[in-house]
């Protein structure tokens, strides 16, 4: 018993490191490599890093894009993948299992296949480096439909039958009936949506062009490629600016998250 | 229940035909053409001649390498630490919440943030240098010797994504009845006789699908690259997707970026369709 928990707390401590390494990086003073042990151990906490990319550069912008496409893009997901997962639970239709099958077969397959279509899709439609592009592909993710179909298969519809029968509309059941039930499910696939879309890279990096329009992801990597000048407090201060959120999430919502990842959520 | 809750799977539907199915498609035909958008006048019809060309190129032939390479060191390394610490976090008493929790966060981070901070730790005058130092000893060239860089990207893999198999693994575990793992003690079997006679049986269907999990992500990789090293140093880094994302978006090779894409997805598919095989023959030999 007490090696295995030596064990563990060994594990523990090379899982957290390197993000204790990066956050207390961010809050010190060095800017260049080396960042000796001795000077994280040492040093005293400021926030000059953060100070520093508040007050100029894109690092505000890149916020700014993360928050406002994960902010529009979640809350759709959620109420699409509540309405097309209670619509294949609940239906009976020609092709139902084909459907099922195609989202199912989506959620593995390499999602690179779709980039280069992406990218002209959006070049055509005159959308390449916009808003839209950034938040567009997220809505087409199976997860969260697939996930709920199956939470309204084990939900029992016999209320939605009582309130069809005293004349209620679809529409007022599903606001009204169904929606207020799938709290649970919902918190799983909205958990899973804001990682996918705050984590996401590929396409993001492709689909804009402009500065002024990459995501935190996308603007942190390109901002590594600076091979000579690279200025780590401030880089890591970003990236640990970039974690936040998912720590806050993960702390909240570990249960949903782990729930998510069992039944097929992607990384 | 007729008609009407169809109608609340076509808002998604339209997402997904739009940006999924689309797409998806769209790559298929365009795998059979020459295309380049800075010159869409000369776009044309070549039948399968990209999938002749990546066939007989070196340079495809290098990443699919590569990205074996990657796929068949990064999967036993991350499957079976995982394993190893679901074990442990199976067999363990007390703070069971804090190890799993603290062995699982990394695998809900961007891999771009977990890139940059093994960048600055794998730099030249990085924190690993800085102990080697420390110690009397030469730095190491992690990221610019081209016999490094793939195994310091695969060290750094394997670290973001053991604890996500692990999870997986625990709850696999779990489902195993408490009272078979008490009469085993009782009967006075040891750790290792139970995990080798009742644990891996049980989790055995769960240890094969993670096996294809991991294998079909480690097939994907390309944000550890694209950050760490670009597919450098001397092409030592440079994997099937990278080789994609450069065709496409560099040179603008369209078509041929395609053909690269269905040449994954097939690959992929064989796997599935490998392991499937395999499955049904072992269940065949236990029946």
């Amino acid at each position: 018993m007490k090696r295995a928990s030596w064990a563990l707390l060994a594990c523990a401590a090379v899982s957290l490191a390197p993000l204790l390494y990066m956050a207390r990086v961010s809050l010190g003073t060095g800017n260049a490599l080396p960042i000796a042990p001795a000077d994280w151990l040492r040093g005293g906490l400021t926030l000059d890093h953060y100070r520093a990319l508040a007050s100029g550069g894109a690092m505000p912008r890149f916020a700014l894009n993360s928050l406002l496409v994960t902010g529009i893009a979640v809350p759709i997901q959620i109420l699409l993948s509540a309405a097309a997962g209670h619509a294949l639970a609940r239906g009976r239709f020609v092709g139902k299992g084909v459907f099922l099958g195609l989202a199912a077969a989506f959620l593995i397959l390499p999602r690179q296949v779709t980039l280069v279509p992406l990218y002209l899709l959006f070049a055509k439609l005159g959308l390449l480096d916009t808003y839209p592009a950034l938040i567009l592909p997220h809505l087409a993710d199976p997860f969260g439909v697939l996930f709920m179909a199956h939470y309204y298969q084990t939900l029992s519809p016999e209320l939605e039958e009582a309130a069809r029968t005293d004349g209620w509309s679809p529409g007022a059941i599903f606001w009204r009936i169904v929606l207020p039930l799938s709290g649970p499910g919902l918190a799983v696939v909205g958990v899973n949506g804001f990682l996918t879309t705050w984590n996401a890279f590929l396409h993001p990096l492709v689909l804009t062009t402009s500065e002024s329009m990459r995501t935190l992801p996308v603007g942190l990597a390109l901002f590594a490629q600076s091979e000579y000048s690279v200025d780590w407090g401030a880089l890591l201060a970003g990236s640990t600016l970039a974690t936040a959120p998912v720590l806050v999430a993960f702390v909240l919502f570990q249960r949903q998250i782990v729930e998510g990842l069992l039944q097929g959520s992607g990384r | 229940m007729r008609g009407r809750p169809v109608l609340g799977l076509l808002p998604w539907a339209l997402f997904f035909a739009a940006f999924g199915l689309l797409p998806l498609l769209t790559a298929l035909g365009l795998s059979f053409f020459a295309m380049n958008p800075l010159r869409p006048d000369l776009t044309r019809w070549i039948g399968l001649a990209n999938y002749g060309h990546a066939l007989t190129s070196p340079a495809f032939w290098h990443a699919l390498r590569t990205t074996a390479l990657f796929v068949v060191v990064s999967v036993p390394l991350t499957l079976g630490l995982g394993y190893l610490v679901a074990a442990l976090l199976g067999r363990v008493r007390r703070g069971e919440a804090f190890f799993r929790a603290a062995v699982f966060f990394p695998a809900t981070l961007s891999m771009v943030v977990i890139s940059l901070v093994f960048k600055s730790l794998y730099a030249e005058q990085g924190l690993l240098n800085g102990w080697l130092a420390m110690a009397g000893l030469p730095p190491f060239h992690w990221l610019q010797d081209p016999r490094l860089a793939l195994p310091s990207i695969i060290a750094m893999d394997v670290w973001a994504s053991v604890g996500y198999y692990a999870i997986l693994l625990l709850a696999a575990r779990k489902t195993l009845p408490l009272e078979q793992l008490e009469a085993a003690r009782l009967e006075g079997l040891s750790f290792g006789q139970i995990e080798r006679r009742i644990v891996f049986p049980h989790v055995k269907p769960v240890v094969l699908f993670v096996i294809l999990l991991d294998t079909i992500r480690a097939f994907q990789i390309f944000i550890e690259v694209f950050v760490l090293t670009r597919g450098g140093p001397l092409e030592s880094t440079l994997t099937l997707v990278y080789h994609l994302y450069e065709r496409a978006f560099y040179h603008f090779e369209m078509g041929y970026a395609c053909a690269i894409a269905y040449l994954l997805l097939l690959l992929v598919g064989a796997i599935l369709l490998v392991q499937r095989r395999v499955l049904r023959e072992r269940e065949a030999v236990a029946a």
